[in-house]
């Protein structure tokens, strides 16, 4: 579903991924980890097209995503689910709002956008928020909202950048559930985290980069 | 690959999501909107007046020039048969019309009725020493003073032909003012168009900038260009309408108190000044959209996706 075949990555002089090569397959449940720092949303960043390899080839299901022209980015970005590290919710959308427009841009009806934003606010029990604006949510509550906004239109892949990140332990838990589920239906899900709690005896892949490589890959 | 089931009409859709957001946004930006559609409406309306003064010139001009004639005079020795080739080929002419032939006889005729009484003078001629003439108009289109010297130099060559006369001045004055109005039209009218294109492309620049962040989110949820552009083009779009519907009503208005005011000193002034044509209301909202409608086109040019 994934593959990333001896990619390079710099920022100026200093390369951030070098030669990386990972396969992951259709269905796949994945930890990206590593200290700050390490790369990691950069390595989503590439399968998602915000930024373009110096090196090496990736492809995404039947994307040739290194050689994708400009025009062919926002089919690939309407396949996958994003959870960004900074939400990138919009201030002046209600909850509802935000997650109705990931389908809104499939050019969905109003009357079905309706049903499956309803269907997964209900999932991530966020249902009597859906019509206030995101500044007034707690951290654990936005960062639920841009779950829900990445899962809505059911892609092919979900990315998930540092998910966790503002929540508790009870709530991280319950978002690991909710991957685990959605990862059941057949999406392919990638964690990128520092939070080892969330993988360990997990029983799921993981791969820790460090300094521009992948130090190990193991099971959690 | 479609991952959720998507409606039948995508196109539908992002017209109708474009609409709705170009309507928030309006509603959202209701005074920088206002101004700029008062702006456009002004430029427009400033735009129409030139139009109904145009208008009412070129239409008392094409009055004043029906009165443009051309008299060939014949020669004393003309034979019937020179005539009869004059005429064919005076009336054979796309650019002349209502060709009349005053003979010798006739011209005497009509001097000795406008002198009346005192056209006993005339006894003093043992001839009639009036010429045969032909009297033509010549069409309004082909009122150019070039052309015109032109047919009638060629006319003067023409057997049995003695003298062209035409009011050769006059002519000139009419076609200088003809140009005048011409150029004086294209320079207005571009500029009009320049302005409202302008106004109308720095507003949705403002917008663009306002909304930034939305347009990268939107790309990044993989938003198509058409998604995220028009909603920008709809705004445009109502800018221009909006503000040629205020100065269609405007112009309306502007017609309507004049014609009340003035036919009371002037009663003539029904006749002299016509109304635009009623298409000609239409025609400035549609002008306004298709001038915003630039304006926005060149600012979404610089989203680059
Ligand atoms: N656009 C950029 N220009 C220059 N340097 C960049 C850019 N984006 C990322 N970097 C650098 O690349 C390195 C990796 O950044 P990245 O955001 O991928 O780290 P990370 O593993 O996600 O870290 P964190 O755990 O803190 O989120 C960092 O040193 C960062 O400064
Ligand atoms: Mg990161």
């Amino acid at each position: 579903m994934i593959v990333f075949a001896d990619v390079t990555k710099r920022f100026g002089k200093k390369a951030v991924l070098d030669s990386i090569s990972i396969n992951i397959k259709k269905g796949d449940l994945l930890f990206i980890t590593g200290p700050s720092g390490a790369g990691k949303t950069t390595l989503l960043k590439l399968i998602y097209c915000s930024e373009r390899p110096d090196a090496g080839h990736i492809t995404v299901a039947d994307w040739e995503v290194s050689r994708l022209s400009q025009r062919g980015i926002p089919e690939l970005r309407r396949n996958i689910g994003i959870i960004f590290q900074d939400f990138k919710l919009l201030p002046n959308r209600t909850v509802f709002d935000n997650v109705a427009l990931a389908l809104s841009i499939h050019g969905m009806n109003p009357g079905k956008i309706r049903h499956y934003v309803n269907e997964v606010l209900e999932e991530v029990k966020l249902m009597d928020k859906a019509n206030l604006f995101p500044q007034f949510l707690s951290g654990g509550e936005q960062q639920r909202v841009v779950i829900a906004r990445a899962m809505v239109s059911k892609p092919l892949v979900l990315l998930a950048d540092e998910p966790t990140g503002d929540l508790d332990v009870d709530n991280a838990k319950a978002i690991m559930e909710l991957f685990s589920k959605i990862n059941g239906k057949g999406t392919t899900v990638l964690v990128a985290t520092h939070d080892e709690t969330l993988f360990q005896g997990s029983g799921y892949r993981v791969i820790y980069l460090n300094d521009h490589y992948i130090e190990k890959e193991y099971m959690g | 690959m479609k991952t959720v089931n998507s409606s039948n009409n995508i196109w539908l859709e992002v017209l109708r999501y474009s609409v709705k957001t170009a309507f928030k946004s309006i509603i959202h930006e209701k005074w920088i909107n206002l101004l700029t559609v008062l702006t456009v409406s002004t430029g427009l309306t400033i735009l129409s007046a030139f139009i109904m003064i145009n208008t009412n010139v070129n239409s008392a001009l094409q009055r004043w020039a029906k009165n443009f004639g051309v008299v060939v005079y014949l020669n004393e020795d003309a034979s019937k048969e020179d005539e009869f080739i004059l005429k064919k080929r005076f009336s054979e002419d796309a650019d002349i019309e209502n060709v009349n032939f005053v003979s010798k006889d006739r011209a005497f005729e009509e001097i000795k009725k406008t002198l009346g009484p005192n056209a006993l003078i005339l006894d003093v001629f043992n001839e009639n020493p009036l010429p045969s003439s032909f009297e033509f108009r010549l069409k309004s289109n082909s009122l150019v003073p070039s052309v015109v010297k032109q047919k009638a130099a060629q006319i003067g060559q023409w057997p049995g032909v003695q003298e062209v006369q035409y009011g050769e001045k006059w002519l000139a004055s009419l076609n200088t003012i003809v140009n005048a109005m011409k150029i004086v039209s294209i320079i207005f009218g571009t500029a009009i168009f320049i302005a409202v294109t302008f106004i109308t492309y720095s507003t949705i620049r403002i917008f663009l900038h306002r909304r930034k962040e939305e347009i990268e989110t939107l790309k990044l949820l993989g938003a198509s260009r058409s998604f995220i552009r028009l909603p920008f083009l709809m705004e445009g779009l109502f800018i221009g309408t909006m503000g040629g519907a205020l100065s269609s009503l405007a112009i309306f208005g502007l017609y309507s108190f004049t014609m009340y005011k003035m036919v009371e000193f002037l009663p003539a002034i029904r006749f002299i000044v016509s109304s635009l044509p009623l298409y000609v209301y239409l025609i400035i909202p549609a002008a306004g959209a298709a001038m915003s409608l630039a304006g926005s086109f060149m600012a979404i040019g610089k989203i680059r996706y």
